[in-house]
C-alpha cells in the first residue's frame, strides 16, 4: 500500500481526509496544511485511519490540534480508526491514552456521520 | 557464549526524511527472523519516536547526522540512536506531545539515555523478540 493523503468532500459539506500507509515526522506537515485547508471551508471533518499501517507522535499531535480547531470554528469532527487500521494506530493511541481523547469511531462511515451531525 | 546474528548501522541526515527510512531499515533486518508482526510495530513505534526526538532536539541549525545501530543477539534487538548535537533541551515549537520517550519506555524492555563521550545525545533501547516485549 503506497503512502498517501486525500481530501473528498462528500454530501453536507463534509471533508474527508484519508491518509493511506505510513505517516510520522516526514508527512507531518502535510497532513497539518491540508487539515487546515479543509476546516476553512468544509462544515465538518472526518480523518480516516482505516488504511493508515503507522502513525507517530508527530502526526498525533496534528490530530489532536485539528479537533481542537474544528472546535473552534464549530466544525463537525471525527476519526475513524478501524479494525483495518494498522497495529501500531491503535497501540499509539491506547499508549498515550488518547483513544478517549480523540473523537474516533470504528468505521470511515461512522466517522463521517458523526462529523455530519455536529 | 552471546552470539550476534544480525547487526546494522544507519547513518541519515537529522532531517523529517530520514525517519522513515531507518524505521524501513529495521523491518528489513526483523523480516528475516522469526518476529511476531506486533513487536515489528512495537519496536518500528519506538524507533520512530526516538529518532523523531533526535531530529527535532539535536541541532538547533538542522544540520547534524544521527546514527542508529541495531543488533540482534539471543532473541533481543539492541538499538541505539545517537546523535552529535546539544542534547534533548526542551523547544516551545516541538512538533511532537511529549509523549515519545514514554512511548519507548512503554515498548522496550529497558531504556539508557546517556551523553557519550564527545557529546550529543545516546538512546539505547533493548527489545525482547518473542513477543509481549514490555
Amino acid at each position: 500500500m503506497g503512502n498517501g493523503i486525500e481530501v473528498e468532500r462528500v454530501a453536507g459539506g463534509i471533508d474527508v481526509l484519508t491518509l493511506r500507509g505510513e505517516h510520522d515526522l516526514s508527512t507531518a506537515t502535510d497532513v497539518s496544511r491540508r487539515i487546515e485547508s479543509a476546516l476553512e471551508s468544509a462544515s465538518g471533518l472526518a480523518i480516516d485511519l482505516s488504511e493508515t499501517t503507522f502513525i507517530d507522535s508527530a502526526v498525533l499531535r496534528v490530530l489532536i490540534t485539528a479537533q481542537e480547531r474544528a472546535a473552534e470554528r464549530g466544525a463537525g469532527f471525527a476519526i475513524a480508526v478501524a479494525d483495518s487500521s494498522g497495529h501500531g494506530v491503535h497501540r499509539l493511541l491506547a499508549l498515550t491514552g488518547l483513544d478517549s481523547k480523540l473523537a474516533t469511531r470504528p468505521s470511515r462511515e461512522d466517522a463521517i456521520a458523526a462529523a455530519a451531525a455536529a | 557464549m552471546e552470539t550476534v546474528s544480525e547487526r546494522v548501522e544507519i547513518e541519515i541526515a537529522a532531517a523529517a526524511p530520514g525517519v522513515p527510512l531507518v524505521r524501513h531499515a529495521l523491518r528489513g533486518l526483523l523480516s528475516g527472523l522469526d518476529v511476531p508482526d506486533d513487536v515489528v510495530a512495537d519496536i518500528a513505534l519506538a524507533v520512530t519516536e526516538a529518532c523523531t526526538n533526535a531530529v527535532v532536539h539535536a541541532y538547533r541549525d538542522g544540520q547534524g547526522t544521527i546514527s542508529v545501530t541495531a543488533t540482534h543477539v539471543d532473541g533481543s534487538l539492541t538499538v541505539t540512536v545517537r546523535d552529535h548535537g546539544c542534547g534533548m533541551s526542551a523547544r516551545v515549537d516541538t512538533p511532537g506531545l511529549g509523549v515519545g520517550l514514554p512511548v519507548i519506555a512503554a515498548i522496550a524492555s529497558s531504556v539508557e539515555i546517556g551523553t557519550p563521550d564527545g557529546g550529543g545525545t545516546e538512546i539505547c533501547m533493548r527489545f525482547a523478540l518473542a513477543g509481549g516485549a514490555n
